[in-house]
This record gives C-alpha cells, structure tokens and sequence, in this order.
C-alpha cells in the first residue's frame, strides 16, 4: 500500500537538481511545494515512487522531484501509470499534468482510470488555458473566452472535471489551490493515501497567458473551504451538487472520499495470480499445452 | 503425384455456409492426421459476414514437413456452390483435382459451375440427406465429410473417430453415437464408389510421435511468455486479438498481468510503464492499430525502453481486408515515426519459426533498449501447423543490462559508453532514479534542447544497432549459394517460396533463395553476399508498392535483372507462378548470352 512510512524525511529530499523552467509567478511552482510536502508526510524514499507526466508546462513537474520520473508524450500519463502499477505494484505511482494534457487529448483514458481503480493519485494543474503552445484554449476555458485560437471567443461550454470524476465513479476527488499551500500539501497527502485511484484538481494559474493579476485576485475570492461549509465527503450526491459550482466557486476539500474503498485493481491481480499460478506449467514445458493427445 | 502409386501429399479445401462446420471439419482433419503421424497446415477464410456467411479451410497434409498450405487442390469439397465459388482464388480446383460435392444442388457432374477447368474427377455425393438418415440432423454434414475423406483417401479412420468423440463427448453419449453413424455412412459410400485414381495417402513413418498443433498467434505469445514477458496492454482487433487470448488465458500464472485498454495507445502506453517498472512488456496490433501507437513507439525509442509490438497484418489501408493476408504494411513497421528512427523488425515465416523469432524479438529488445516490431501476417497468425516438438531450452533468454552498485554511485542512465547501450534502471532501485522522458535529455536524463546533446544521443540511439546487422542467424540462404538465379521472400511468403525452390531445382534451375528474418535494419552485407552470383532475381512480396523491393534498394544495388513480383492480398502466392516466372527470368538470361551463360549444375 502507498501509504506506509519506512523512514524520515524531509520535503527538500524530494527536491531534484534540475530548476524548473516555469514562468516567475506560474501557480505550478506552489503544487511543487505541496507535493514536496506531501511526499515527505507520507515518507517513502524517493526511489520507491514512479511519478509519470504528460506533456505541458505542469507536465515537467516529475523532473523537479528525486523520485523515478516519466516525461512522456502528450496525454497519456494515465496509461502509462497503469503500466508501472501492474508492473510493480509495491511502487508509489502518481501521475500529473495539465488540464489539455488530461482532458482534451487524454480525456478518453479518464473514465477507464476509474473503472480500474488503480492505486494510483492523479494531479491535475487546472489553468484553463495551454500554458506551453502559448496560451490556447483549453477544454475547461470558460465559453466566450478570446485566446489566439478564438480571437472571437471560444463557442464551447467548459468541461468541469470534478463532475465527471464523480461521474465515473472515482473514490477519491478533490480540489486544491496553491494559495493554500499547507491545505494543498493536505489534499494531495490525503489522495496519496486513499487505497484507489484519486483525482485531485488543482487551479494553478498560468501568470503569462491566462490569468492577469486582476483575475487571480478574483479568484482568491471565490476561494471557499468545503470543511467550512461543514461538507460530509461521504456524501456522493452532495459532492456532485457542490461540483457543480466548477468555474463559478472555487471549492478547496475533499468533494469525496469513498467510506468503504473496494479492492483495488492490484488487490484483484494479486489474488488472481495466486489463484491461477497453482496449476501453472514450468514455463519451459509451456508448449506442452499444444499437444492435442 | 503419379497417378497410380500412393500420394505422399494432399491437399484438402472445402467450403460451405457459417453453420455447416466446415472449420471444425477441417480440425478433426488436421488433428487425425497429426495422430497419425503426418505433417499439416490448415487455413481458414471466412466470408465478411458475422455469422452464417461463407466459411471455408484449406488442409494440407504431408508425409514430410510443409511450410505453407500448397497450391491447387487435390480434393475439393463443395457442401454448396454458391459458397464455394466465392473462394475461388483459395481453393484453386485443377484438373487434377478430385471434387466432392452435396448432390441435392441438382448439378449434374458435367455442368458444374467451374469455368474452364475439368477436374479429375466430380463426384455428386447425397450428403445431407446422409446425415440426416444417420445421425437425424443436417448438422452432421460435416462428420459424413469426414467420413467421405476417411475412406477415399485413407487418413486414419480411428484417428478421425476419436477425435470427433472427444470433442463431442461433453454433449452426450447420444450425439456421438450419432455422429459415429454419420462417419460411418460417408466412409461406406467411399468404399462403395472408389475413386478412378488411387489417392491413398502413404502411411507416415513417424504414427504415434509426438505433435504440437497450434497456429501463429499462439506460438507467438507462447514464446513470448517463455521469454520472460509478464505483461501484455492491447486492443482487440482481428487477425491478432487471439495473442492477448493467449495472454488472458495465461500469464496471470506466472505472475504476470493483462490489461485490455481502452484503446491501441493505452494498450502499448501500459506496455511502456511496464517496461519503465523493469518488465518485459508486449503490445499486439493489426495495421489500424499500429498507426494509433506510432507516437508511442517513438517515445520507447527516445526513452531506450525495450519493448516488443506485434502487427499481424492485413489487407490495408485503413479497415482494408480484416481478415485477409497481406505484407503491406513493412513501411508503416520500418518507417512509421516521426525524427531519426531505427527500429529492429522482425518476420517469422511460418508457425514453428514464430516461437525462435519472438523469443529473439524479446532479446534484441531487452539487449538494445529499444522497441522491436515482430511483422506477423494473417496467413501465419491464423493457420493452424503441425510441428514437432521444440526443445526449448536450446533458446538463450537475455535479460536488460542493469547497473552494478558501482554504476549506482554515480548513476547517469543515458551514460556514453563503447557499444551505446547503458545500464538501465527502474523504479525500486536504489541510487537508480532518472528521468525517463520523449524529450531530448543529457546522459543523466536532464531535459535538454542543445543541438550537440540532440545529435550525440541520436548518434547513441542508432549506432548501437550496427551488430545486429551481422547476425548471420537472422538470415537463411537455400538452395546452390553460387546460383545465378535467385528468390528473396519473408514472411509467410518464404514459405511458399521454400517449396517454390524444390520445384525449380527438381526441374533443373539453378536457384537459390534467401529468407531474412531481419528485416530491419537492412543488413547490407548479407545481401551483397546473396546478390554476388546473382544475374537475375525475383524479390517476392504481397504487396502492390513492392514496398520491400524498394526498401532495399533504398539500401543497396540490386543487380539489374533483380526485379519484384509483387502484387496485393489477399490470394497466396502459388509455388507454380513462382516457378513460371523463373523460367521467364532464366529464359532472358539464356537469350541474353546467346546461350553463353548456361546454368551450372
Ligand atoms: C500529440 C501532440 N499534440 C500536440 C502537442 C503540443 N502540445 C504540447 S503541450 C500542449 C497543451 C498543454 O496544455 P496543458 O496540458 O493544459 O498544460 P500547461 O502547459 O497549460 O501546463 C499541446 C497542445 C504535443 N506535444 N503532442
Ligand atoms: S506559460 Fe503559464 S503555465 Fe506555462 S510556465 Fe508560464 S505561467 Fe506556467
């Protein structure tokens, strides 16, 4: 299980040598922070976690942790988590990216993620806008929104992430933003710890080509805590009421967290390996299933 | 085959509608005569519909090995015309040919719909009514067929019988009893009306040894287990999905794991992590689904991930002919990739080579670091051989290259070193963390968009590939080495070509054939040796691009009466077109030199 701490550590042990190419003032360098963090409460060493990435400014985050990173190709972080999880099960698998990167070309892998419920904790960098190609629409931009590819305001409604989290069914769905880093750090923690697939979308605004210092502001504003709101995570149907507010209410909490977590997809395997593995031929002598006697 | 004295070699096809059990027909053939010692290949080719279309199998059977199903038919079996004749390139009837065919068609022997050919000899044979007198049901069509080929042809009757029992003994006492009459009645009936000519198949030497029955997608993920791979991620798709069957059915046993993604890139992505976490990962595709895992394979290759990928082609492009054969997509294999690229492919060409080149596949992967394609096709995936046991121990099973504790102390995963290929680490590994990524990356893994770093690691990516050109193993030349005549052919086309060979040398050619395995990257010294006593050559492929003619010619000189016989899928090849059109070239040659250059024996 991903949650079982062997020794100390601090977060600057999961601090790489390689200095991120962000923009000065990009939300992404405040989720480093808090994964650090994370990682630190949950103490397993470095080497014992697969952290995978798609492609996109947040998609370089693995590179600035110590743990065994994967910068792959665009979109598809989740199947490749999923690879390493069957792999090898004993590993600490965390998989990020942004919101293109997730939604839009790697959308399609969301709702098998979750069917499988791997022990895997996915991070979401939600900045409404593609930070890397230089500041196109996304699919979680609000309708209307003028970027160099809607110069007359995009025709398309946002998808709104946690809804369809819930929808799919994930055991685990929150929200963070990295200003509130500790409750962030919290969040993340919490997600790595949930024995399942959890999802955890983070606004983390893009500085250069989303949101000007004004909105970021207003985004402070709608800042509202769910534990505030005396939200019982519990509470599916209550989860999916609030995600609603995607867009319009920055919900920071656990939406949901599933009371009784089913087997996991690697519990299954394991029991199946030990069931089938009884009447298992030497691998040598495999071809001895080709004998019609 | 003489006419009067026993064949040592037959060739069965028959064809019917989707319930009419004509492959399970076909089954029992190929099973009875495994028991009774021959050698078999067996093809199946279906018509497009789901279920209740056209369904027909091709059955070879031989007292000596055989490497592809044969050309015309010696026995044609017709459960219906209409059915029939829509395989007419697949079960060629000649005049050679014994046709068998259901007499309430009401087609009188003389007026058979068979355009321009006269066969040996027709015989109208009443057999559903048969099955319906013996066994009470039509459905047993297929039991009196077997019966019919019992006794004109003499494969084991008991053999046959057994077999129909056991796999009917589940449904009762009563049906096989059923099915025994049916056999018997059809074996009756040929008894009664012996054929004009002895077709008798020679007893085989080898009754009771030891077979193996099984077909290329089972061999393939047979020996992909065997060679260490315990985990497979794909996506169904026809004529493969049976490899990742194999693997459900299977590998959980050896600890290893299945996913069926949600598509083609999940499949192989699943396969990546697998490989990234320290295990053999396999993917298996058909030409659809190996253009959607393109960008995938380019990532293994930057990350230096080994990785097999098995594309069982079809008819392409696109949804093209699902379930029939062709070699068309060897570009797609070699080239499909965006940036500089060398990915190893392979190409068994027949069921039993299958299991020596996937377990190749797996090493060169393992050893190189790299994603290797295996280029299956339909014909071979499919079609079911008989084969003499393999000993298995004999193969070499070579794991990736890991670091040792010294690497560990200051571990860089992309280090330069003499042969290209660095230690590889993974996830668990203490002192082994890296950044694996498709970006461009410095020795330690670093992201990098330095030119210098770009060219270096592309240099690094490609040049350790330079041995594996000399593997001598990964190509196979028969026939006179000093022949001036010549055949190169991969795939399930060598074997065709195998036989093509003994033909033309039993007629006096002087001929030799090369079969690589290899196909890339192209081994240019192994061709210029081949080609060194060549004057004329065929490069044999189905394909219409004669894409592999041009791939090495991309490569190398070809002598200049080294042309393609080329064309598409899906009809096999015939041995005997090979042969003709070797005539052809020896005929130029002869003119060529006003008889100077004869052929040396
Ligand atoms: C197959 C493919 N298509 C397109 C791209 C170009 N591309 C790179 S990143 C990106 C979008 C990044 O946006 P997002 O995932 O939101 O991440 P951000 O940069 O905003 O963190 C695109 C379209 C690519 N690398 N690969
Ligand atoms: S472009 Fe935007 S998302 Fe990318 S690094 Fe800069 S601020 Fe961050």
């Amino acid at each position: 299980m991903n949650g079982t701490a062997t020794c100390e550590f601090q977060p600057k042990d999961y601090k790489s040598d390689l200095k991120p190419i962000w923009c000065p003032g990009c939300g992404d360098f405040g989720v480093l922070q808090g994964i650090y963090r994370a990682l630190a409460a949950i103490g397993r060493p470095p080497h014992e976690i697969a952290f995978v990435s798609g492609i996109g400014c947040s998609s370089r985050i693995p590179g600035y942790t110590t743990a065994y990173g994967f910068n792959s190709v665009h979109g598809r972080s989740l199947p490749i988590a999923q690879g390493i999880k069957m792999a090898n099960p004993d590993l600490l698998v965390l998989a990020a990216g942004g919101d293109g990167d997730g939604f839009s070309i790697g959308g399609g892998h969301l709702a098998h993620m979750v069917r499988r419920n791997m022990d895997i904790a996915y991070i979401v960098m939600d900045n409404q806008i593609y930070g890397l190609t230089k500041g196109q629409l996304s699919p979680t931009s609000h309708k209307g929104l003028t970027t160099c590819t809607s110069r007359h305001g995009s025709l398309e409604e946002p998808v709104n992430p946690l809804l369809y989290m819930l929808a799919y069914g994930a055991g685990f769905v929150a929200q963070a933003a990295p200003t509130d880093l500790a409750g962030m750090a919290t969040i993340i923690e919490a997600a790595i710890r949930y024995p399942g697939f959890a999802f955890v979308n983070i606004q983390s605004p893009c500085v250069t080509y989303g949101m000007e210092e004004q909105q970021i502001k207003g985004l402070k504003a709608m800042q509202e805590s769910l534990e505030a709101l005396g939200h019982d995570s519990s509470d599916r149907l209550a989860a999916m009421d609030l995600a609603q507010h995607y867009g319009r209410k920055l919900h920071l909490g656990v939406f949901y967290r599933n009371p009784e977590p089913p087997p996991t997809y690697g519990d299954l395997v394991k029991a199946r390996q030990e069931e089938l593995s009884k009447n298992a031929l030497p691998v040598e002598n495999i071809l001895d299933l080709f004998i019609k006697k | 085959m003489s006419d009067q004295s026993p064949a040592h070699n037959l060739v069965f096809g028959m064809a019917g509608s989707g319930g009419d059990g004509i492959v399970s027909a076909g089954d029992s053939l190929l099973q009875a005569a495994a028991a009774e010692g021959y050698h078999g290949v067996m093809t199946k080719s279906f018509g497009s519909q789901i279920r209740g279309g056209e369904s027909s199998c091709r059955v070879r059977i031989s007292t000596d090995p055989i490497l592809n199903p044969g050309g015309n038919l010696d026995v044609a079996v017709a459960l219906n015309w209409e059915d029939f004749l829509k395989f007419g390139a697949e079960l060629p009837v000649s005049g050679t040919t014994v046709v068998i065919y259901e007499a309430a068609t009401l087609i009188p022997p003389d007026r058979i719909p068979l355009v321009g050919v006269v066969p040996r000899q027709v015989i109208p044979v009443p057999i559903a009514q048969m099955a319906k007198d013996t066994a009470g049901t039509e459905r047993a069509k297929n039991t009196v067929v077997l019966g019919l080929i019992a006794g004109w042809f003499g494969i084991g009757a008991v053999a046959v019988m057994k077999g129909i029992r056991k796999k009917l003994a589940k449904k009762g006492e009563e049906l096989v009893e059923a099915n025994q009459r049916a056999f018997d009645a059809g074996r009756a009936f040929a008894m009664a009306n012996p054929l004009k000519v002895n077709m008798n198949i020679v007893p085989s030497e080898t009754k009771g040894a030891v077979k193996l029955i099984t077909d290329g997608n089972d061999m393939c993920a047979a020996a992909a287990i065997f060679a260490g791979c315990r985990f497979f991620g794909g996506y169904p798709i026809t004529p493969s999905t049976e490899i990742m069957q194999f693997f459900t059915d299977h590998v959980w046993k050896y600890g290893g794991s299945v996913l069926q993604a949600e598509d083609e890139i999940a499949g192989i992505g699943a396969a990546v992590g697998a490989s990234f976490a320290g295990v053999k990962a396999m993917t298996a595709t058909s030409g659809p689904g190996l253009s959607l895992k393109t960008e995938m394979m380019g990532l293994a290759t930057i990350a230096e991930l080994p990785l097999v990928i098995v594309d069982v082609q079809r008819g392409g492009p696109s949804t093209g002919l699902p379930t029939k054969n062709e070699q068309a997509d060897l570009f797609a294999a070699v080239f499909s990739a965006h940036g500089d690229v060398i990915r190893p492919v392979l190409a068994p060409t027949c069921v039993a080579d299958t299991f020596r080149i996937t377990v190749e596949a797996f090493n060169i992967a393992e050893f190189y670091q790299t994603p290797v394609i295996i280029l299956s096709d339909q014909e071979i995936s499919q079609r079911k051989e008989t084969l003499d046991p393999i000993d298995t121990r004999q193969f070499e099973v070579i794991d990736r290259l890991e670091p040792s504790a010294i690497d560990l102390k200051d571990y860089k995963r992309f280090a330069p070193t003499e042969n290209f290929i660095s230690p590889i680490s993974h996830p668990g590994m203490l002192g082994g963390t890296y950044l694996a990524s498709g970006i461009e990356h410095t020795e330690s893994g670093a992201p990098t968009n330095s030119g210098t770093v770009h060219a270096r690691m592309n240099e690094k990516r490609t040049r350790k590939f330079e041995p594996l050109k000399d593997r001598k193993d990964l190509f196979e030349v028969l026939g006179n080495p000093d022949a001036p005549l010549a055949m190169v052919a991969w795939g399930s086309v060598a074997g065709v070509c195998r036989e093509a060979l003994q033909m033309a040398q039993e007629e006096g050619l002087n001929v030799k054939l090369m079969v690589p395995y290899l196909l890339y990257p192209v081994a240019e010294g192994a061709y210029r040796d081949f080609f060194a006593s060549v004057r004329k050559g065929l490069i044999i492929e189905q394909t219409h691009l004669a894409q592999f003619h041009k791939l090495l010619r991309m490569h190398l000189d070809l002598p200049s009466g080294v042309r393609p016989l080329a064309r598409s899928g899906a009809n096999p090849f015939l041995p005997g077109e090979i042969v003709a059109a070797l005539h052809n070239l020896l005929s130029e040659l002869q003119r060529r030199h006003e008889g100077k250059l004869q052929p040396q024996e």
